[in-house]
């Protein structure tokens, strides 16, 4: 009978554009759409950043060694044009104006510096807002900088190794797959668990306070099936909703590095391809979906509480805050699955998903997390069927 | 057969209903003591004003609520300690009703039909001669949401018998209906009776309930004023209509009536 029950709300949900568009369509979408966007949007800044002729104005320098050594650097890093300005006011007044896009200040006495062979210090002006302009100056300070060392090394007659005796290294023993997984392995379950979250909203409140308000609860609720099986069966399909919309959150995901390039990075793609194994996806279902049955638990006892859609939707809507937010903690760096965050629900799944993916997790954790999540899920199934048995709540 | 005795109800008030109703006492009664019979093959009236308990009766009834104290029969079967095994007796039709806007008239059949747990075979001679009998062929795989209010009436009747019950509870089934789609439900009711069904329906309507029953009760704030036969209530009246009676009866005080 709850199979018959779960048919029937399933059907009803599925042809629900509403609940269609938050539990399919968006999801598989909204991945694609918003990293090309982005992407395109980035790459058009950087190109026309990179293609812009930046109008370089240059202060002190009395020798013409600096807008010399400018001048050389390729017009293939960027076009570039050099102004000689005589103060350092006027070019700070024409880089407000925009007029000048980068400024240099040598100090007055850098060919006395040069020739006692101190430090010469160089200053670069420029609108730190405006794309582009820190890695232009960046690129072309490392010129300078070549030039001046190599000129330098040259007058005392020696070679760079004689003045860098030591040279130390960093070598990352971690594998790929763990560097991807503790970098971005909180992205994963991120959307896993906001995408869950979404799913499980309108599919819950259409179910319970949809009922209410089309006044059809009544009807249901005199037919001879035990209220527990009426609340699992509708449950089930608020669940399978979460869990789909999470899914196809996960595919436009998918899609969206494997077909539309948006991950250009072979060994990177690699990595990902090693990560998504079916034992890897269904641990992870395994860890998702007791948090899931929590969220259609947290969300049915106040469908069914609410007395219109708009009720149930204000109350649901500020605890997607509160569920998803801590979600957000897989993203810093250091938080781990110890014995206290293994206890606190939803950090414990973000937790146990990133080790899952760093290939890191331990059986006895993975069990640890899986228990208590079911524990929960249990919990919010009692406290629905407690609501779900007062009269006061399904009866208008 | 429906047998209700010593039946109450109290509802406990939340501090937003005591503000409204403007008063201290933190439960309120909305049916108090009432005990009746109906029989099989006869139509039982509840007649009373809006807010005098009808409705929450026959939630009782229909083990939608359950009593405060008090007992409820339904063909001998005690429904407050076997509700489902009562429910499986018992069709339920209110004039508010909602049905699945997304779902086709076969569909919620179908459904209903499952969760009564009707036989392959008994659903599908029902479906045929209710289907007939309503006039339905036509809109069966049609959306909910696109019928007409008549249309929707007739899936109404249709749900509320798929599963043959021998109880019959209407609650105002009429109520907002216009007179040809509240025709089809005057019908069902004489229908029901014709099939030595028990029927009991409420109304507010006293010419409605005089075109149907049998049987009458009325009730008043939740307790019983009148329970009698239709004729022994026409014998009986001190006033020149069957309107003004129901007055009377309502406006008199309880030791009286």
């Amino acid at each position: 009978m709850i199979f018959r029950i779960f048919r029937k709300e399933l059907l009803d949900t599925l042809r629900d554009r509403r609940t269609l568009m938050t539990m399919l369509v968006i999801p598989i979408l909204v991945f694609p759409i918003t990293l090309n966007v982005f992407m395109e949007i980035s790459n058009s800044f950087q190109e026309s950043a990179s293609a812009e002729t930046m109008k370089i104005g240059i202060v002190g320098d009395q020798s013409q060694r600096y807008t010399q050594q400018l001048e050389n650097i390729p017009a293939a890093l960027g076009p570039k044009k050099i102004i000689v300005f005589k103060d350092s006011a006027s070019l700070i007044t024409a880089i407000e104006a925009d007029q000048i896009q980068l400024g240099l200040l040598i100090p007055a006495n850098a060919q006395e510096l040069g020739a006692q062979q101190q430090t010469i210090t160089l200053n670069w002006l420029l609108d730190a807002s405006e794309v582009g302009r820190a890695e232009r100056a960046e690129l072309y300070s490392s010129s300078l900088k070549a030039n001046a060392e190599a000129e330098r090394l040259q007058k005392l007659g020696l070679r760079p190794e004689q003045i860098r005796p030591l040279v130390v290294s960093t070598v990352n023993c971690a594998s790929d797959k763990k560097m991807v997984g503790q970098l971005a392995g909180g992205f994963l379950p991120y959307i896993f668990i906001a995408f869950g979250f979404i799913g499980c909203m309108y599919p819950a409140i259409d179910l319970f306070t949809g009922e209410k308000e089309r006044g059809t609860i009544e009807t249901l609720l005199t037919v001879p099936v035990l209220r527990w099986k009426i609340l699992i069966g509708k449950m089930m399909v608020v669940v399978c909703s979460g869990m789909l919309a999470a899914s196809c959150a996960l595919m436009g995901l998918f899609i969206s590095i494997e077909f539309l390039d948006l991950a250009d990075n072979k060994e990177l793609l690699e990595v990902i391809h090693s990560i998504l194994t079916p034992y890897f996806i269904l641990s992870m279902f395994a860890l998702l979906l007791p948090l899931v049955i929590f969220f259609a638990g947290l969300m049915i006892p106040i469908a069914i509480y609410a007395k219109s859609f708009k009720e149930a939707q204000s109350i649901i809507t500020p605890l997607n805050i509160v569920v998803v937010l801590p979600s957000m903690v897989g993203f810093f760096p250091g938080v781990a699955l110890d014995l206290n965050t293994v206890f606190i629900p939803v950090i414990n799944v973000v937790l146990a998903t990133k080790e899952l993916i760093a290939g890191t997790l331990s059986l006895s954790y993975f069990l640890s997390v899986f228990g208590i999540m079911c524990s929960l899920a249990f919990l919010a199934i009692a406290i629905s069927y407690k609501q779900f048995g007062k009269e006061a709540n399904i009866l208008s | 057969m429906i047998s209700v005795q010593n039946l109450h109800k109290t509802f406990a008030l939340t501090k937003q209903q005591r503000k409204e109703l403007n008063t201290e006492a933190k439960t309120a009664t909305a049916v108090s003591d009432l005990s009746f019979s109906c029989q099989p093959g006869r139509i039982y009236s509840l007649l009373g004003p809006n807010g005098a308990g009808k409705t929450t009766t026959l939630r009782m009834l229909a083990t939608l609520i359950t009593p405060t104290s008090g007992q409820i029969f339904i063909n001998g079967i005690n429904a407050l300690e076997q509700p489902q095994e009562a429910r499986k007796h018992i069709g339920f039709l209110t004039g508010s009703t909602g049905l699945y806007a997304r779902l086709t008239p076969l569909e919620i059949i179908d459904y209903f039909a499952d969760l009564y747990q009707v036989s392959p075979k008994d659903r599908e001679e029902r479906k045929a001669y209710l289907f007939d009998l309503l006039n339905m062929n036509d809109f069966l795989h049609k959306r909910i949401g696109k019928l007409s209010t008549g249309m929707k009436q007739k899936v109404s009747i249709c749900r509320t018998m798929i599963h043959d019950p021998s109880v019959v509870i209407f609650d105002e089934p009429t109520s907002g209906l216009d007179v040809i789609t509240a025709e089809n439900i005057i019908k069902l009711i004489r229908s029901c009776k014709d099939q030595g069904k028990t029927v009991i329906f409420s109304s507010h309507i006293m010419s409605e309930v005089d075109l149907l029953c049998d049987d009458l009760a009325i009730i008043h704030k939740g307790q019983l004023k009148f329970n009698d036969t239709m004729s022994a209530f026409r014998a009986n009246m001190v006033t020149n209509n069957l309107t003004e009676e129901f007055i009377r009866i309502v406006q008199m005080p309880t030791q009286l009536a």
